[in-house]
Parts: structure tokens; C-alpha cells; sequence
């Protein structure tokens, strides 16, 4: 069997092409991922009283599903809904006085959801209790993952989980794989109260 | 001739390579102590063999959320360095991403926290180990240190999961501290 630097140049160039193609092809019909880049964050963490950083990926999302157990009924739903899930990653930061972070912070993370196939599902703005907005990334008509984004005067907090999540049962991650309570549930709460 | 070569350079390559993995594996938990050293200008202090055994036996309440009192670390499995009574002062994202850097070939970073403002500092990192799995956990504060890496169940590995930072802080007090319960 020739190797590839045996072929003819014509053959080689046709070779080269045809894997051009495929790398292309596979390319375009590559559901968009829902991964975030939150090191444009990083140079808060030399200001702030506590910084969280969790990254699961999808080895470890692959360890947890299969370290949940079946029998408990909690942990069946926790594995259930982890299942297909190829990553967590949450930065949290708080800090001990207002105005350390910026409004540029946070676009910087708002501008990687405004994507053609991101949706904002829950925009709540409170003084009293802080912002939450939740985006949700659509392949086709499946959820792709989803980024929270939590801000308080001391607070930012962002959650993206990354492939499918059921939105219905994302309240059960609060607390759970370094996932911040967010009061996530109350929020749809409130967002259904105001349809 | 050329085919016989190939496959022996191959052979001797993935020898080679396989040779380098292992040794960086078994090793991580002194490097990172290497590490701390040299960065921090500090030095660890040795735990005594008698001390060791005593913490092996001893019965550590290891409370978790929601549970009741129990041993996380599989037995002897424990590694433990400490820092005691020393200054660390320097910057720690150049610490976080050169600590980073050095374990992300075999380890999973699961949990990082840091505090500017309290200058404190913990890593938790995870690999497979067979059937079981292995914790490293880092923690640094302004005048204290300690490294500990343990092997765990599949069983405990859900705790650590569920509640990353307080089972990473358990296993370090699971560690380090003899409880003459």
C-alpha cells in the first residue's frame, strides 16, 4: 500500500481536496456549541473577597452520571438530567464593595450569547434583589445549553452548562456540581406570574 | 528493512512516551509540593511515621451536608504535606495557572477558589485511578499551606460532585486533623 507521500501530485491533490471537503462539510453541519469564554473575567479574581471557578467537562460529566446511583430517587432525576450533559462551568465572584467589576465585564459575556441561535428566556432586573438573565442556545429544536447570568452591586455569577438541559428540572442543579443557588426556580416563578 | 525500522522506532516511542505519563502521575503530588516551595520561598515540614499511622487510625469526623459522620479517604491512601507558620505572599493567578499548567496533562481541574482579600487559595483536582479515583486538593492561606491527595470510592466521588468545595475541604481536614473522638 502506497503512503500518502507515494501518491502522484495529481492524486495527492485530489486527496488533499477531498479531505478538505469533509473537514468543511463536518464543520457546517456541526451543531453550534453552547461553551462560553469566561477568561475575560480572570483579572477580577485579583479584587474579589471570594472567587469560585468550577470547570466539569464532559470527562468528568461522563464520571458523574455514572457515579449517581439508580436506586435514590433524587439522584436517579440528578443522573437524568446530567445525562447527554458535556460540561458545567460556573464563575462566581463577590466582592466587599461596590463597582468592582464594569458594565464591559458583563457585555463581554453578554456578547457570546447574542448569537443566532441564543434566546434570552428570563431577564429579571431587581435593585433589591439583583439581575438575572438566562440564555438558552437552540440547535434545530433542541436545547443546546444554557448561560446564566447573575449580577448583584457585589456579585457576578455566571453558569453555563453546556448540551442538553431540561429547563424544567434546572432549579435541581442549585447546590449541586458547584452550581450556585440562584434562585433559578423563583425566577420562573416570577416570570410566569408576569405572562 | 525500512518496515522492521518503522515498527521499532514506534515501539520504542510509545514505550518511551507510556514510561513519561506513568512517571508524571505517580509523581504530581511531590512536584506540586516542589512547586509551592519554589514559588513561595517556603519549605514543608515532614510528617513524623508514628503521626501518619496515628491519622490512618484515627477516626476523623468528616461531617458532609446532609450526612452523618464518615471516612472519605480510602485507608492508607493518604498524602500530606504541610506548610506551617511560613509567608505566602505573590501573586496567586501566576500560581493558579502555573500549578495549571503543570497538572492539566493527568489531572481534571474541578473546583478553584481563590480570595484576594484573604489571600487564601484552593485547588481541587481529580483523575481516575481504576476503578477508584484520586483527589488532589491544594489549599493555601496567607501563613499556612497543606497538599493532601487521597484515593476515593466511586461512592464518595458522588459526594465530592455534589458539593465540591465542602467535600474538597472535608478531605484536607480528614487530613489534617486528629480527631481523638
Amino acid at each position: 500500500m502506497k503512503t500518502l507521500f507515494q501518491l502522484k501530485p495529481a492524486a495527492f491533490l485530489i486527496a488533499a481536496l477531498l479531505l478538505g471537503c469533509s473537514a468543511v462539510a463536518a464543520q457546517t453541519q456541526a451543531p453550534q456549541t453552547s461553551r462560553i469564554e469566561l477568561s475575560s473575567l480572570d483579572h477580577l479574581a485579583a479584587k474579589a473577597s471570594q472567587t469560585v471557578d468550577v470547570n466539569i467537562d464532559e470527562r468528568l460529566m461522563r464520571l458523574a452520571a455514572k457515579a449517581f446511583s439508580d436506586k435514590d430517587a433524587d439522584e436517579r432525576e440528578i443522573k437524568k438530567l446530567i445525562t447527554g450533559v458535556k460540561g458545567i462551568y460556573v464563575k462566581s465572584f463577590e466582592f466587599d464593595s461596590d463597582g468592582q467589576f464594569t458594565a464591559a465585564d458583563v457585555e463581554a459575556i453578554r456578547a457570546q450569547v447574542r448569537g443566532p441561535n441564543w434566546t434570552r428566556v428570563v431577564n429579571v432586573t431587581s435593585k433589591k434583589e439583583g439581575n438575572v438573565e438566562v440564555y438558552l442556545l437552540m440547535n434545530g429544536d433542541q436545547v443546546g445549553g444554557l448561560t446564566v447570568l447573575s449580577s448583584e452591586d457585589r456579585e457576578l455569577t455566571i453558569v453555563n452548562i453546556v448540551g442538553p438541559v431540561d429547563l424544567e428540572k434546572l432549579g435541581k442543579l442549585e447546590g449541586q456540581f458547584g452550581v450556585p443557588e440562584l434562585g433559578i426556580e423563583k425566577t420562573k416563578e416570577k416570570k410566569n406570574d408576569e405572562n | 528493512m525500512t518496515r522492521t525500522y518503522t515498527m521499532i522506532t514506534a515501539v520504542v516511542l510509545s514505550l518511551v512516551l507510556a514510561a513519561g505519563v506513568t512517571y508524571a502521575k505517580g509523581d504530581d503530588f511531590n512536584s506540586v509540593v516542589k512547586m509551592i516551595e519554589q514559588f513561595y520561598g517556603v519549605k514543608h515540614e515532614g510528617i513524623p511515621f508514628l503521626a501518619r499511622a496515628g491519622m490512618t487510625a484515627t477516626r476523623t469526623a468528616a461531617r458532609i451536608k446532609g450526612g452523618t459522620a464518615r471516612r472519605l479517604a480510602e485507608a492508607g491512601s493518604i498524602k500530606l504535606a504541610v506548610f506551617e507558620d511560613q509567608k505566602f505572599a505573590g501573586e496567586f493567578p501566576k500560581f493558579r495557572s502555573t500549578l495549571n499548567n503543570a497538572l492539566n496533562q493527568t489531572w481534571m481541574p474541578l473546583v478553584q477558589t481563590t480570595s484576594a482579600t484573604d489571600q487564601e487559595q484552593v485547588y481541587i483536582f481529580l483523575r481516575e485511578a481504576g476503578e477508584k479515583f484520586n483527589v488532589l486538593v491544594i489549599t493555601i492561606e496567607s501563613r499556612d499551606a497543606s497538599v493532601v491527595q487521597v484515593t476515593l470510592s466511586p461512592e464518595n466521588l458522588r459526594l465530592l460532585l455534589k458539593d465540591p468545595e465542602g467535600t474538597g475541604k472535608t478531605i484536607t481536614e480528614e487530613a489534617t486533623i486528629i480527631d481523638q473522638e
